[in-house]
């Protein structure tokens, strides 16, 4: 069968009524006609109103007149340019360094036989579970100049001067921000390594190939959608985050576009919505470029077919003595991404304040931290609301994304591009001007969602939906039309096969997409901190007040509470995904 | 008149505006409760301070208080933007004097004489937003394990000495708004000449920059950086969990005052004048004055050595155009 037979869903050049009724006729069309109804709504709804806003001079809500000045004032400034510069080196650099730490990972956890790796691979999810302004904090604990740990103690082991490292540089900004967003790389990474077809490797090393050769030439390029939708989703989420500049950043005189956002719109007084809505616009432009790359990356959706209905599950390498330094090299990767800050953090919820451990530290530990998550309410109805908002929303989410990954990777319906690009929007903006969107978009929402849980729920799966598409498309791509011809052969129909065939083969994506999702839902803050009223509280903006109130002590015992949770979401959601393919 | 005659008048009066003020208070509490029994409070003090009143509150009248707290600017983004969709969801506003102009200026607040404002000192009282229930009040603070007290700097002047290069951190004039108006506020403190070499010999000294007075603090706990330019208060919070700091005796020190404030168009504004009248009341102030706070209470002062030495001086206000022109002038000077 060729594939003009599921090419299914082609919109026809000139409608009648005939040819509306033949394309009304195929349930694929349906679908994509209510996902595209429904992610049209949830990005264009708030969008309109930062656009809008882009293009006006007055805030939100009150009527202004059109103006270009915001655009003149944002883009005129040859110092932008300058920093936007060096936000792309900071984001390639990250983005970079992330892939290539997942890589490793993902490689030495899925392919080979290493000892432990089941347990890297459980805890290299771990690090997006935190809020990255608490790595951020644990880095420059760690590695401060002055009296990071690790420095004090390289410096009294070799009787060093000054510090070896020093955080507060492009390098330290890199590295930590790399960290921060290596388990997003994992996730979409370790998913589509899961899903690989093993006989190219074989025939590979039939023809005479070694392991490394096998992986250098055949595995590692073939994740090169995978790899290519880490490094878009990273690039996009280094350029626009705003945590490690703050706390890195901006004490090293290093200037990013992000952190001029900051002082010249969000966190300028008043707050000029406005100049806000202008700087996401450039950043909403540069996101979809990225989008625009990466699906002329992957265009030739077949060259990436690797899941076969010739059975699917790669094999494993042997390292024979290898296999120990292999555990070496992942745990010392863990060590960097998780145990490190964690241990900073364990320190930090088990004392009256940070400091520098002395002799005299000992005396001083202390449990209050852990008592007020027991005796206090709010934190107990926090973590209910988050819990709900992790469980329905990551689900909601990966349902949508399943169903647009599937519009946009395996029809031809000619809007499909456009899907993909509204899925993009929302997030392109930063996270306190898309909140503003969000808030104004539905303050005066005939159904009453504004202050309830829900308005909540909506705004994570219109932010975060991106997260979900890409790690389930990377999947999707992968997996050869052949099964699904074979189903339609057999004479099921588009939702039979959707729901036999697609979805348990996309379950590793899936799995993984709701994974990255569960754990940034147990803590986002930036659109919940806007949005929640006092009895819909999620766990975000209570971590939010408490910090900024100075009790980096509650902060850090309620991190490890969300971090033991999220891992037993996690362990679930492993055990449920094994269980079904069993 | 007689002394006795005296001592009886004083009395009457003072049992007569009492019984008015709880008169009222019983009211009021009554309207609350069929309005829902709540009150919702959006502001940007501290969480714990709030915690603490609202359960006295809630202990005295029974009703419940919601409160939403973040920053200034983020509760005044949110609570304008629901005011301008019609539908605001707070009764009461508690923040400082900037965003409270702003929000005034937009018409947001209902003109509200509480019965517990007469306690406050004339000066401390705003014609249009009523008494300045605290004041912020920020200086120089310093880790007193790395800095000895007899080494610690002596007045502004002497932050600028050679010996505490790359020692001092302080956010950031040129994002920070407290800061942009503490450095434009020194000459009321200093004289405009001094002020002015002061500011142009500590941007030269290359301070370490952060993003809010906090993360200032917090850098001077954990000794990575052992002066700090940030809020008096955060000896007493971080102190009374063990952290050696301690601050500059400077006399006079800038600060920003805080206001309460109630919606025109509260949903429960029985229970937001209730939660009001409590919030300023003697009670309310001592609880907050032992968290930390300055309150401005004739004989209230937070558990802090030396306090009531302290003579505040009101940091001045800018408008937007006012604040601009000032963090471009300290970009030149701070960030160059």
């Amino acid at each position: 069968m060729n594939h003009k037979a599921i090419a299914i869903g082609r919109l026809p050049a000139v409608w009648s009524l005939d040819r509306a009724a033949a394309f009304l006729s195929q349930p694929v069309n349906w679908v994509f006609l209510g996902v595209g109804g429904i992610i049209a709504f949830l990005s264009l709804y708030p969008s309109f109103f930062l656009l809008y806003g882009s293009f006006t001079d007055a805030p939100l809500g009150v009527p202004g007149h059109f103006t270009l000045n915001n655009y003149i004032q944002a883009y005129s400034d040859p110092e932008a340019y300058r920093l936007i510069l060096t936000s792309f080196i900071f984001g390639i650099g990250a983005s970079g360094l992330s892939v290539i730490l997942a890589l490793t990972l993902a490689w030495i956890t899925i392919r080979t036989n290493a000892p432990f790796r089941k347990l890297f691979e459980l805890t290299a999810i771990v690090p997006n579970i935190m809020p990255p302004i608490l790595i951020s904090i644990s880095w420059v604990l760690l590695l401060n100049p002055n009296n990071g740990l690790i420095n004090a103690i390289l410096m009294q082991w070799f009787g060093l001067e000054s510090g070896l490292f020093n955080i507060y540089s492009i390098p330290g900004l890199i590295f930590v921000e790399g960290l921060i967003l290596t388990p997003l790389s994992f996730l979409i990474i370790a998913a589509a390594m899961k899903s690989m077809d093993p006989a190219l490797e074989e025939s590979a090393k039939t023809l005479g190939s070694g392991e490394f050769g096998v992986a250098t030439r055949i595995t590692f390029p073939l994740m090169r959608p995978a790899i290519l939708a880490a490094g878009t989703l990273n690039f996009v989420r280094a350029v626009e985050s705003f945590d490690t500049p703050a706390i890195i950043a901006l004490p090293a005189r290093i200037e990013v576009f992000t952190t001029k956002i900051w002082r010249e719109a969000l966190g300028s007084f008043p707050t000029n919505h406005n100049l806000a809505a202008t700087y996401g616009v450039g950043i909403l432009v540069i996101a979809l470029v990225f989008v625009y790359l990466y699906r002329r990356f992957t265009s030739q959706v077949e060259s990436f077919s690797t899941v076969t209905g010739k059975g699917f599950r790669p094999h494993q390498i042997d390292l024979g003595g290898c296999r120990i330094l292999a555990s070496a090299v992942a745990f010392i990767l863990l060590a960097l991404m998780v145990i490190l800050p964690f241990m900073v953090l364990l320190l930090m919820s088990v004392l009256p304040y940070y400091h520098v451990p002395t002799w005299e530290t000992w005396k001083n530990l202390t449990l209050d931290n852990f008592r007020y998550i027991a005796d206090n309410d709010r934190v107990y109805r926090a973590f209910g609301n988050s819990l709900f908002l992790a469980i329905v929303g990551a689900s909601l989410c990966m349902l949508l994304a399943s169903l647009t990954s599937y519009i946009t990777v395996r029809t031809k319906i000619a809007a499909r591009g456009l899907l993909e690009g509204l899925v993009f929007i929302p997030w392109a903006f930063p996270g306190t001007a898309l909140a503003l969107g969000l808030l104004w978009a539905y303050v005066d929402f005939p159904i009453p969602v504004y202050a309830t849980i829900w308005i909540i729920m909506i705004a994570y799966v219109t932010r975060f939906l991106p997260y979900g598409l890409r790690a389930v498309s990377s999947t999707i791509i992968q997996i050869h039309r052949e099964l699904e011809e074979a189903s339609i052969v057999c004479g099921a129909g588009f939702l039979a096969t959707f729901r036999r065939i697609l979805i348990p083969m996309m379950r590793p994506g899936v799995v993984a997409g709701w994974i990255i999702l569960a754990t940034i839902f147990m803590r986002e803050f930036s659109a919940s901190l806007f949005l929640y009223s006092p009895g819909s509280e999620p766990l975000g903006p209570l971590l939010y007040f408490l910090y900024l109130d100075g009790m980096r002590g509650r902060v850090a015992a309620i991190g490890l509470v969300i971090s033991l949770i999220s891992i037993i979401l996690i362990a679930i959601a492993q055990r449920l995904s094994r269980w079904e393919t069993k | 008149m007689s002394d006795k005659f005296k001592y009886l008048l004083v009395c009457a009066v003072a049992f007569f505006y009492a019984s008015q003020a709880w008169g009222q208070d019983a009211k009021l509490v009554e309207a609350a409760k069929k309005e829902g029994g709540k009150a919702v409070v959006y502001g940007s003090l501290e969480s714990d301070t709030v915690g603490a009143i609202i359960k006295a509150f809630q202990k005295k009248t029974g009703l419940q208080v919601d409160y939403w707290r973040a920053s200034a600017t983020k509760v005044m983004d949110r609570a304008m933007s629901e005011y301008r969709a019609g539908k605001p969801l707070f009764d009461v506003m508690l923040t400082n004097a900037a965003p409270m102009h702003v929000m005034l200026n937009e018409g947001i607040f209902a003109k509200y004489n509480s019965p517990s404002a007469a306690d406050f000192p004339k000066d401390a009282i705003d014609p249009n937003l009523g008494p300045r229930y605290r004041n912020v009040i920020a200086g120089i603070v310093y880790n007193k394990s790395i800095i000895k007290p007899a080494d610690a700097p002596k007045s502004l002047e002497d932050l600028v000495n050679p010996k505490y290069k790359g020692k001092l951190v302080m956010p950031d004039p040129t994002q920070h708004t407290t800061t942009t108006q503490w450095v434009a506020s020194l000459d009321k403190i200093m004289g405009k000449e001094k002020a002015d070499k002061f500011v142009r010999d500590l941007a030269a000294t290359k301070p370490i920059l952060v993003e809010s007075l906090l993360p200032a603090a917090e850098r001077v706990t954990t000794g990575e950086t052992p002066i700090a330019i940030t809020y008096v208060k955060y000896v007493f919070i971080f102190g009374k969990k063990g952290a050696p700091m301690d601050y500059v005796r400077l006399g006079k020190m800038l600060g920003d005052g805080h206001y309460v404030a109630l919606n025109n168009k509260a949903p429960h504004s029985s229970g937001g004048k209730a939660f009001i009248d409590y919030f300023i009341d003697d009670e309310s102030m001592k609880i907050m004055a032992e968290m930390g706070e300055f309150v401005n209470r004739k004989g209230i002062y937070p558990p802090l050595p030396d306090a009531e030495k302290i003579q505040f001086v009101q940091m001045v206000n800018f408008d937007k155009k006012g604040f601009a022109a000032k963090k471009k002038e300290y970009s030149k000077l701070f960030l160059k």
